[in-house]
């Protein structure tokens, strides 16, 4: 069952789940279209993390329904939504420190059988990432703050996602690399791959994103066009500085 | 000097079985959080199993092995699946108190099949020793040694070069971040729980018949089994393998040099020693699996 010509891609209702007593997420609606950069935004221990730990399967529902491509996954493991073809790149990047840049990208691709289109991908990621391909034998722990994020984005790619989530992609990062890791994130969902991101960076995030929502609480509290967000007047004294 | 050369490749043959005790538990150990007294229980597995091969089935003395291999690995996996998997969101307490619990009932198991009398493994090499210049060497002894150093390597193969390799060090580096990549961290704990279970009963498979098969035989191995992960650090496959060796060749030194009836104690005074002085391990880089 396909969602129907122009539906979302994701879909999010009535989402509750909490980690042990402590509620995380109380109600949180949201949807996510094919091919769209949607941007997430919120303070911190608003439920944006969990909200993509949720999605991808390492929060469990309590309550409520995530649906991709109008296909229930709410109670499925991570690895069976990642087969569907959901992809997390996690907050702080997450790479195995004392794996290989290559045996990273080859994790990334763990799910997939089709073993020689893998090894195209890998010969393509690295085309695309030179400073990868430069590093492929060297363990992922020594690289830089910049080139660990490049590679956990490799790796989501490796999948072949059809949507990505990127969490805090910019976090920690020097301010060149904000900028190219922002570009690398359009140039992805230029390239078909959909993208909901989680971002700090408010501004940078809602410039690129085509729509974006506002998270308090668990839940949402402002939904909207990315532009229309960036001159919200609530949104600009909590989030953007005034 | 001829003495010294004759302990040390003594305490090699000793060395390669207690590296395998050792690997198998500091996998499961590192992975798993587990801390496994059950794990000597699998090394009598392994010499029960080569002594029915082998006394009853009359078969090859590698055939033989690889049965042990076989049912270690077997029940190591029912182990997991039936004890240890509802556990897994218990502490490392409740999986221990588990743990001890299977050692008892194993070993009871093992005492009610075969008695408590010692069983000689038959095998089918010489008993006449190999004489290589100042050393000489039982053929069984050689055989024990290159087949302990065959498996070490198909564990170093199995660990960095296949799929099932990569994803037991991923999970081991962060479980999460795997779970993410599509790993399912259950079947890595069923197979990292076969797989240690196997290389303790390879152990004991090998060196059954260099000493006796008996119910109680896998107490003491355990407790080696423990110190070499103590002493080449959690998780640490490198460290597991030279602490075997090493622990092997120091008993062998002790029992020569000293007194044999201090062989046992060798190996503890090593361990207080490195706990006093070094407790991450001899060789600990980071906490690692690979």
């Amino acid at each position: 069952m396909t969602a129907p010509e122009g539906g979302p891609l994701l879909r999010v209702e009535e989402l509750h789940a909490a980690y042990g007593p402590v509620a995380a997420l109380r109600g949180l609606d949201l949807t996510v279209g094919q091919g769209e950069l949607v941007c997430l935004i919120g303070a911190n221990g608003a439920g944006k993390t969990s909200t993509l730990r949720a999605i991808s399967g390492l929060l469990p529902a309590a309550r409520g329904r995530i649906l991709f491509d109008g296909r229930p996954i709410h109670a499925a493991e991570p690895a069976e939504i990642l087969e569907a073809g959901i992809a997390h790149c996690p907050e702080g990047r997450r790479v195995f420190p004392y794996l290989t840049v290559q045996e990273n990208l080859e994790m990334g691709a763990y799910v997939r059988r089709d073993r020689h289109a893998v090894a195209e991908d890998l010969e393509r990621v690295c085309t695309h990432f030179p400073i990868l391909a430069e590093r492929r034998r060297q363990m992922a722990g020594t690289l830089s703050g910049g080139e660990q994020q490049m590679l956990a984005i490799a790796r989501a790619l490796m999948a072949r996602p059809r949507l990505i989530l990127f969490d805090e992609p910019s976090l920690g990062l020097a301010p060149t690399l904000v900028e190219t890791t922002f570009e690398i994130i359009a140039d992805i969902r230029r390239r078909g791959t959909t993208v909901l991101m989680v971002e700090q960076n408010a501004y940078g995030a809602l410039r690129m994103a085509d729509r974006g929502y506002v998270m308090e609480t668990g839940r949402i509290v402002l939904a909207g066009p990315a532009r229309a967000l960036l001159d919200d007047d609530h949104v600009r004294r909590a989030y953007l500085g005034g | 000097m001829e003495q010294l050369l004759q302990h040390l490749v003594n305490g090699l043959v000793l060395g390669g079985t207690y590296a395998l005790l050792g690997i198998g538990l500091t996998l499961i150990f590192g992975l798993m959080n587990v801390v496994n007294f059950a794990h000597g229980e699998f090394y009598t597995l392994g010499a029960y199993a080569a002594f029915a091969a082998l006394a009853l089935g009359g078969v090859d003395f590698v055939v033989a092995v690889l049965a042990a291999i076989g049912a270690g690995a077997l029940l190591g996996a029912l182990c997991e699946r039936v004890l240890l998997r509802p556990l897994r969101a218990e502490s490392i307490d409740t999986t221990m108190l588990v743990m001890i619990g299977v050692w008892i009932a194993m070993q009871n198991g093992e005492l009610l099949v075969w008695g408590g009398v010692a069983k000689s493994i038959p095998h089918p090499f010489p008993t006449a020793p190999l004489v290589l210049g100042p050393v000489s060497i039982a053929p069984l002894r050689v055989f024990v040694l290159v087949l302990a150093a065959g498996l070490i390597a198909a564990s170093y193969l199995l660990i960095h070069r296949t799929k099932l390799g990569r994803a037991m060090r991923a999970t081991f580096q962060d479980r999460d971040t795997a779970a993410l990549m599509g790993v399912r961290i259950s079947r890595i704990h069923t197979a990292t729980f076969a797989f240690g279970s196997a290389l303790a009963a390879a152990a004991g498979a090998l060196l059954g018949p260099v000493f006796l098969a008996y119910p109680s035989m896998g107490d003491l191995a355990a407790l080696k089994a423990f110190c070499v992960v103590i002493l080449g650090g959690l998780g640490n496959l490198p460290g597991a393998t030279l602490g075997g060796l090493l622990l092997g060749i120091a008993e062998e030194l002790g029992a020569g040099y000293v007194s044999s009836g201090y062989r046992d104690a060798v190996g503890f005074v090593i361990i207080i020693l490195v706990l006093l002085l070094r407790p991450s391990g001899l060789f600990a880089r980071e906490e690692r699996i690979g």
